[in-house]
């Protein structure tokens, strides 16, 4: 078990690379999608950013 | 020091250099850019990334992985299930289309204005006023403790110093094109960390090698830990003991669950356009997090290896009981000088990150959620700016307190603390509010009181290790905690999460509704 005394420890080691596999596999298979939405209007997106830009000058 | 001194100013004139362009790319474009403007996944993952692990996760919890071992492997996969995936996919998305129809800003303002609770908005700020600063002086004691070790001078010292430059940097523009100066940093720290991985493993023999001469260590264990639990550096703690206890409720879950909380990383998804730069984000990220924080933990553990071979002690004896010099001083005994500087770059790197973001949650929580709602209830006026500042140096003056009055071996603990507290606050409130439209006004205040006192009460009178520290329990029963063991060990927030969830559920059933209007505008993107 790669040198490990317990199966926890070696589940648990084994399973940080498969979770960033599992990632990189969901980012792949979702690489193209959530693009052709529409989130609002043109208008909307423009006050926001904005607001944001005001919020940061405000800050030091 | 001739590498210290290039390898700082370098990084320092780059960063600054980044902060002023990042600036001006966001202030001066068209409203067509605005619109249009996309950021790239690998610039949001390592921004997520750089922001997300800090000096806490590379000197506090790799120190912890050098006391406990590879359990805390799981708190990687946590990093990357909960603190990635969940936190991107099931809150992220909905966030970023609640911020955007809500036209939020700050985390405490979408759950504000979600629920239609100036209250909510108010108390959430307040919240991140106080118990923030307990995280930034838990960065801010991880880079010290390397400065402390690397130029053997004072601790005091090395800490004022460091928060003096952070401050500058924050005063000076440092918060303002911050997506920029995280990228910088967050490639840094793959590097570094990248190398250190694979010179630590190398030195041990190479990877089954180095895991076999790390179980071969358990003998040498301190009696102490063994009495707790501690069966060895590659096993997990006896199950249900002491040690079990803390290193998964509140080593592994404080800080695995409670990242879902965090609002200086939730705002981020605000920024973003469209899921698709979600989803092409979350590989990014998680190799980020695996690379950082994975290599940080193994290394760690493996501190032992490296360190019994040459002085026939382990870590945790060398460094006198305090965790957090362990990867300070390995680093500094075991690296040729130019990469002990670079190492050193590499905290700036991390602290900076995580300080940028954790200061600007501070200043805009005091001027945008508590000064702006909750006490001019909407009203905006010219002072903000100048109470903005306010809350930005008190929070630097609240760090540099915080951060000379806790004890030593303290960083994963003030970490997991204000993670926790983060966690079982405002995870109910946040989950219901992008997932269930009857959830109430009430329910929210309900739930976030609660999940915020119980937590206070947990931690003032049952869980040890704070409860110690406040003395609280002590003066009045003459005991450190309420209750023996297991309850003495069990994190806040497995106690106050599942109480603050049912709390807001049940509250809901019985009380008014928000408005339709307010839930409509809410929900209209999703």
């Amino acid at each position: 078990m790669l040198g490990f005394s317990d199966a926890w420890i070696f589940a648990g080691f084994i399973l940080a690379f498969f979770s960033a596999l599992f990632c990189i596999i969901y980012g792949v298979i979702n690489w193209h999608k959530g693009s052709s939405e529409k989130d609002g209007d043109y208008r909307e997106e423009v006050r926001w950013e904005k607001e944001e830009i005001d919020l940061i000058e405000k800050l030091p | 020091m001739f590498y210290l001194i290039t390898f700082t100013l370098i990084y320092l004139i780059i960063t600054i250099y980044l902060s002023y362009l990042g600036y001006r790319r966001t202030t001066s474009v068209s409203d067509y850019m605005l619109a249009g403007r996309q950021v790239h996944p690998v610039t949001m993952g390592l921004s997520y990334g750089a922001t997300y692990i800090s000096t806490s996760a590379i000197i506090g919890f790799g120190g912890v992985s050098a006391l406990y071992g590879f359990s805390l492997s799981w708190l990687t996969v946590l990093n990357i299930m909960i603190g990635i995936w969940i936190a991107f996919v099931v809150f992220g998305k909905r966030t970023r289309k609640m911020g955007k129809a809500l036209d939020a800003h700050t985390f405490p303002e979408l759950l504000g204005r979600r629920y239609g609770s100036r209250f909510v908005q108010g108390f959430s700020g307040l919240v991140i006023l106080i118990f923030m600063p307990v995280y930034a002086a838990a960065v801010l004691i991880g880079i010290s403790r390397f400065i402390e070790v690397y130029l053997n001078i004072p601790f005091s010292t090395a800490y004022l110093a460091f928060l003096l430059i952070t401050a500058c940097y924050v005063i000076w523009g440092g918060l303002k094109g911050v997506l920029y100066t995280s990228v910088f940093q967050g490639i840094i720290m793959v590097v570094v960390m990248v190398a250190i991985g694979i010179y630590t493993y190398h030195a041990a023999g190479g990877i089954v090698s180095a895991h076999e001469a790390l179980t071969k260590l358990t003998p040498f264990i301190p009696q102490y830990l063994k009495e707790a639990g501690h069966r060895g550096f590659t096993s997990m703690p006896a199950a249900a003991s002491p040690l079990w206890w803390y290193v998964i409720t509140t080593m592994i879950m404080g800080v695995g669950v409670g990242v879902i909380g965090q609002p200086q990383l939730n705002v981020r998804f605000m920024t973003l356009k469209s899921d698709r730069e979600i989803n092409r984000s979350v590989p990014f990220t998680a190799i980020f997090i695996l690379l950082t924080t994975g290599i940080a933990f193994a290394v760690g553990a493996l501190t032992n290896v490296v360190f019994y071979s040459v002085y026939t002690e382990l870590p945790i004896t060398a460094v006198q009981g305090n965790i957090d010099k362990i990867i300070p001083l390995y680093i500094d005994r075991f690296y040729p000088q130019w990469f002990v500087a670079l190492f050193l770059v590499t905290l700036m790197s991390a602290a900076m990150s995580a300080n940028s973001s954790q200061f600007h949650a501070l200043g805009t929580s005091l001027s945008r959620d508590i000064f702006e709602q909750a006490l001019l209830r909407g009203k905006s006026i010219a002072e903000i700016t100048i109470v903005t500042r306010v809350g930005i140096v008190f929070s630097i003056f609240s760090t540099l307190f915080i951060g000379l009055i806790l004890p030593e071996s303290v960083i994963a603990v003030a970490t997991a603390f204000f993670f926790s507290l983060c966690g079982a606050t405002f995870i109910p409130a946040y989950f219901f509010g992008l997932y269930w439209k009857k959830g109430t006004k009430a329910a929210a205040k309900a739930s976030i009181l609660s999940g915020f006192f119980i937590s206070l009460f947990w931690m003032l009178f049952f869980h040890e290790h704070e409860s110690q520290a406040f003395g609280l329990c002590r003066f009045f029963f003459r005991s450190n905690s309420l209750a023996g063991h297991p309850w003495n060990m069990i994190d806040s927030q497995i106690i106050a999460l599942p109480i603050s969830f049912i709390v807001f559920f049940v509250v809901s059933l019985v009380t008014k509704p928000v408005r339709e209007e307010t839930v409509r505008s809410a929900f209209r993107h999703i």
